[in-house]
């Protein structure tokens, strides 16, 4: 970006910020939208998108926009509410004289101060009131003997009529030989030699030529702008104030209006329906046949049924989707005719609004609604299917099962929210070689892709214990590679394996990034120390170490994934309290059901999170200790 | 508050700031902006800053790893530091920081070449 158009920029900025922090943003922009919808007629909701849109539009802050809107819209009312926004508007003022403009010529470097025209008028075009932009022209000796006007905003109106692009190149001396010398004139000298600006009000144009109003009268101002000045002004006559006001509203509402006269043939359209319909007003109104023509194929049933409705005296209220140029837009038409005795229509008024962005919004809105229902039920097959594929391949036993010189319990608790059923497994079998292999394991993620993950751990270390190992730590090894190996995205678990021997009551365990099992010996509860091996498939060169303990009877071991102690608003050992707690209490009540008692009384942490818990106690003699119980041999 | 951004040091060192809870939530897209920057930058190392997490899920620890193992695939350096107790409770649990370096929080180190941490 070229520097006189940041310097511009940030001159804006400046105003802007300063404007902000005398009324809140939002406060203006819920004045500007009450005021709004009280002119126009709409919801305040209504105007106050707009503004919105219309900031969003025009690349501005809506606040400033809002100041405007409210400066338009109570223009010399003179309400103290007005008086506080001129105070706002002078505020911003000031703040530009305290900190010179950005753009002072420099010396050997003209283009350094110098604003592009085409920067001002880009600015302008997005202007709403009559602004112009003018670059004095000097004479031999330095002074200023005329001004030029450079650029206008679209909706500047001088004393003789003329407007926008066609103020542009015109002389001050030529043009409004009056002013030369007078007030405004010495104004434009001032701040042109200060940099302050100024306001004149009220200013009376006295003109001398035929056609043009012999007074008007004006609020005038007048601030620096690079080389030139930026002079805007207000109309006073009241006439033009109105006309002004409606310009506004009608910008503002992105509506337009027409008047028909079937008799005359006249028709009237205003200056925003020439916008809507992108058309130049030199051209004058578009004839119905073609405007009719632009309606796309699709909405001319619509087009026929209003039409014929209409003529049969109803009021006409249609959006119809119209071709302007290469857009699509939804153009909203509400008229009325004007009919004699016998019901023949006369003249026809519309208001034309472009209802397009509000169309769109629709649309998209709708679309989205569609999308979050199609995701709510994808997930929610998914959920089912999840939770189906984990129900058949990890059965979870009802009571508690016998397996050689151990009894144990399964229990699992599945996450509440739906999506969340996840890839909590466990195992408990006997091995050949007459060990018993215990294991729980929690794989990471939800949803199938954990469901499939867990599924395979489990199988292959079913598989394991049979072929080859019935080594914790070797287990764990292997399990590891198979998740490194896996093509799957990014599978990781974490793990407990343990190994009873039944004859000597030796309990060997090994763990992947997993919490240690919790033994309970006469009413206390330890957590088992943890031996070296970070969590499945993240490294496949990893080896894994482990424990071992001997086991007594009345000893309780508890094989647990973290959804029983993990919660994110508690540490690992506030969470882990409670369950040590329940076990310290079950095992000095020397139950004769501990299993049973304990795993209906474990609850878990972390709704989130499926949980797996096995429990297990060593049998004292197979053969008293509730013999022939169901075997486990998945 | 965006859970993660990506800041590429002048001396090669991939900054990766992660923030809040990490979670199931929003583990996929982190993932995603981690692996994306490791990919495009290259880095001779990648160093995240867990100062500002308050919660790992087992999807978010998935987030260290993933960027654990895209660091591996170019043979950078990856290291993590500042994480809270709890986080770090959480480290050492799953055994990460066995697998890669853990610093305390502190201020982060000068540029510089990265040393390698124990």
């Amino acid at each position: 970006m070229a520097e006189p158009q940041q310097a511009y920029l940030s001159l804006i900025d400046e105003i802007r910020s300063a404007v902000e922090a005398e009324a809140g943003p939002r406060s203006l922009l819920d004045r500007a939208a009450g005021l709004l919808a009280g002119r126009v007629g709409c919801r305040v909701r209504e105007a106050y998108t707009y503004l919105l849109r219309l900031a969003a539009e025009q690349g501005r802050e809506p606040a400033p926009l809002a100041a405007e809107v409210i400066a338009v819209l109570e223009a010399g009312v003179g309400t103290g509410d007005d008086r506080r926004l001129r105070s706002v508007v002078d505020e911003a003022l000031r703040t530009r004289r305290r900190t010179p403009p950005a753009f002072r010529p420099a010396d050997g470097a003209p283009a350094e101060g110098e604003v592009p025209v085409r920067v001002v008028q880009t600015v302008l075009d997005s202007l709403p009131g009559g602004h112009s932009w003018v670059v004095p022209v000097r004479g031999g000796s330095g002074e200023v003997v005329d001004y030029l006007t450079e650029a206008a905003s679209p909706e500047a109106v001088d004393t003789a009529d003329r407007r926008g692009a066609h103020l542009i190149g015109m002389s001050l001396r030529e043009s409004y030989p009056n002013l030369v010398g007078g007030p405004l004139w010495q104004a434009y000298g001032q701040v042109l030699a200060d940099g302050a600006p100024r306001e004149l009000r009220p200013f009376t144009f006295r003109a001398q030529r035929p056609g043009v109003p012999a007074q008007t009268a004006y609020s005038v101002r007048v601030n620096r702008l690079g080389q030139g000045l930026l002079i805007s002004w207000t109309r006073h006559d009241p006439e033009a104030q109105l006309g002004d006001r409606l310009a506004q509203t009608e910008r503002l509402g992105n509506l337009g209006w027409g008047e028909w006269d079937l008799v005359t043939g006249r028709v009237n359209w205003s200056e925003q329906l020439y916008r809507i319909y992108e058309r130049d007003p030199a051209d004058g109104p578009l004839p119905s046949e073609e405007s009719n023509a632009m309606i796309l194929p699709e909405d001319e049933a619509l087009r026929v049924e209003a039409a014929a409705r209409f003529a049969e005296g109803e009021a006409l209220d249609v959006t119809l989707r119209v071709r302007v140029g290469d857009r699509v837009k939804h153009l909203r038409t509400v008229a009325d005719a004007l009919r004699d005795a016998t019901g023949r229509t006369l003249k026809v008024y519309g208001i034309v609004q472009d209802v397009t962005a509000r169309e769109t919004a629709r649309a998209q809105l709708a679309e989205v609604e569609r999308e979050l229902r199609e995701h709510r039920e994808s997930l929610a097959a998914e959920h089912r299917l999840a939770a189906q594929l984990q129900q058949i391949i990890l059965p979870i036993p009802e009571a508690p099962i016998n397996l050689p010189g151990l009894r144990l319990a399964v229990k699992y608790l599945p996450a509440e929210r739906a999506s969340r059923v996840g890839g909590d497994w466990y195992h408990a079998a006997h091995s050949p070689d007459c060990q018993v292999v215990l294991a729980v394991g929690d794989v990471a993620g939800h949803g199938l892709q954990a469901a499939t993950t867990m599924a395979q751990l489990r199988h292959a270390l079913s598989a394991l214990t049979v072929t080859t190992t019935t080594d914790p730590a070797l287990l764990l090894a292997h399990l590891n590679r198979l998740l490194c190996a896996s093509t799957a995205v990014a599978s990781t678990g974490t793990a407990i394996v343990a190994r009873y021997d039944p004859d000597t009551r030796a309990l060997i365990w090994a763990q992947a990034g997993h919490p240690p099992p919790l033994h309970t010996r006469a009413g206390h509860t330890v957590e088992l120390p943890r031996p070296r091996g970070p969590l499945l498939g993240a490294d496949p060169d990893v080896a894994y170490e482990t424990a071992s303990l001997m086991l007594e009877p009345g000893d309780l071991i508890l094989l647990y994934t973290d959804g029983l102690v993990e919660h994110r608003d508690r540490s690992l050992q506030q969470g882990l309290a409670p369950v040590i707690a329940t076990l310290n209490e079950i095992s000095l009540a020397g139950s004769a059901q501990p299993l049973a008692a304990l795993l209906s009384r474990l609850r878990r942490a972390n709704p989130d999170d499926d949980t797996c818990i096995v429990a297990a106690r060593p049998l004292v003699d197979a053969g008293t200790d509730n013999p022939g119980g169901p075997d486990d041999r998945s | 508050m965006t859970p993660v951004s990506i800041d590429p040091r002048d001396d090669g060192v991939l900054d990766v700031i992660l923030r809040g809870e990490i979670d199931y939530t929003n583990a996929a897209p982190v993932t995603q902006t981690v692996t994306d920057a490791v990919d495009r930058v290259r880095p001779v190392a990648v160093r995240v800053d867990l100062t500002e997490v308050t919660f790992l899920d087992s999807s978010g620890i998935g987030v260290l790893i993933t960027g654990m193992k895209a660091a591996r695939e170019i043979a950078a350096e990856y290291r993590v530091r500042g994480p809270n107790p709890k986080v770090l409770d959480q480290l050492r649990i799953t055994g990460l920081a066995e697998l890669f370096p853990v610093e305390p929080a502190g201020p982060p180190a000068a540029a510089g070449p990265p040393a390698a941490a124990g």
